[in-house]
């Protein structure tokens, strides 16, 4: 069952961090940058400028890896503190009445209560697959995944 | 269940978000009057357009304006690398900024324009608390051209320009201000909000190598 449980988190997390990739990639770098620079965080703009360059990249990469399910418990902790990053920034600019663009799947979407409810649900999803990963391996050695036989509790897959 | 249900929440919103918004009424009867000319600085011929998309009672237009706009004008306009062209698109939450759009039209048919938008966005505050855009407009110009610009504010036929800026958003899915359409060979690159002279430089010297 917690297999199964950490299966639907990993691929709900992957499918979302791959999408909100697929979009950001589609734009120029410069739309990304002046969304996070929209969020007016203390940054230079060289910071930005790379943020906006390499964060869709990591993205798409942590969303894969997470969907084929290698190296689980690093993947996923990887995904859980870039999207608790990204919900404190949201929440931060949302308290302060920021009324600007998400930016979380391209332009086009205001940053308002449902965004930090569904970026919240997300990284409660993405914590919880990173803990089940870390006690499923604790448990029985193995990487919790759907994909493979569970593995003995001496045998090191990573 | 609950994971499909939060992906199909994802997906929806963003699908909402992607929504062209309402399209804008272009006022029937007046002859439409193409002023993008005498709205744009710059030669045509440029490698690079920017489409601007702006409201002047907008305060994140005002700082992508002095602290953008204004530098790509004295660095990559004057030189012929950009071809600059102001949008309107007065947004309904701002009670002033289509008089100020239209004073910024009738000021462009005399060509004088920049000066007038300089105006405009320096003195925001004021005229954005009491609604005086002809004293701010006023200051910026000579008393034979306030003339004729009151003359052409009065005559009523400066919104069907404005409306076509704004159905040319609406084409461009531009749902804030201020939005910026670059242009590059005909790819274009939309850049939503305020976006610094250093990073839009690097983009821009970046398309010019392309």
């Amino acid at each position: 069952m917690t297999r199964w449980l950490i299966f639907l988190g990993r691929v709900t997390v992957g499918f979302v961090l791959v999408y909100a990739a697929y979009l950001k990639l589609q734009m120029p770098w410069i739309s990304f940058a002046a969304t996070i620079q929209s969020y007016k965080l203390p940054l230079p703009d060289e910071a930005v400028m790379f943020a906006a360059r390499t964060m869709p990249g990591f993205e798409m990469a942590l969303g894969v890896l997470l969907l084929i399910g290698v190296q689980l418990r690093w993947v996923a902790a990887a995904a859980s503190l870039l999207l608790l990053t990204f919900f404190a920034v949201l929440v931060r600019s949302y308290a302060l009445g920021m009324n600007i663009e998400c930016g979380c799947f391209g332009p086009g979407e205001q940053l308002t209560w449902k965004t930090l409810l569904r970026d919240g649900f997300l990284v409660l999803v993405s914590l919880a697959v990173t803990v089940g990963a870390f006690l499923t391996r604790r448990k029985t050695g193995a990487v919790p995944s759907m994909t493979r036989e569970p593995q003995p509790a001496d045998g090191r897959t990573e | 269940m609950f994971c499909f249900m939060l992906l199909a929440f994802a997906v929806s919103g963003h699908a909402a978000a992607q929504t062209p918004a309402k399209k804008s009424v272009v006022a029937k009867g007046a002859a439409p009057i193409d002023i993008t000319a005498l709205k744009s600085l710059g030669t045509k011929t440029a490698p690079i357009t920017m489409e601007v998309f702006s409201d002047f009672q907008c305060p994140a237009c005002r700082e992508l304006y002095f602290q953008t706009v204004r530098p790509v004008i004295d660095n990559y306009v004057s030189s012929g690398k950009v071809y600059l062209i102001h949008r309107d698109m007065p947004l309904p939450m701002h009670p002033y900024s289509r008089e100020a759009a239209r004073y910024a039209n009738a000021a462009a048919r005399v060509r004088k324009m920049e000066k007038v938008v300089v105006a405009l966005f320096d003195k925001q505050a004021n005229w954005a608390a009491d609604g005086n855009v002809d004293g701010v407009v006023a200051t910026a110009l000579t008393r034979a051209e306030m003339n004729q610009v009151r003359k052409l504010v009065r005559g009523g036929t400066l919104d069907a320009g404005i409306d076509k800026d704004a159905a040319l958003g609406t084409q461009f899915r531009v749902t804030q201000t201020p939005t910026t359409i670059i242009t590059h060979k005909g790819v274009t690159y939309p850049v939503v909000g305020v976006v610094s002279y250093t990073m839009l430089k690097t983009f821009l010297e970046q398309l010019l190598k392309q």
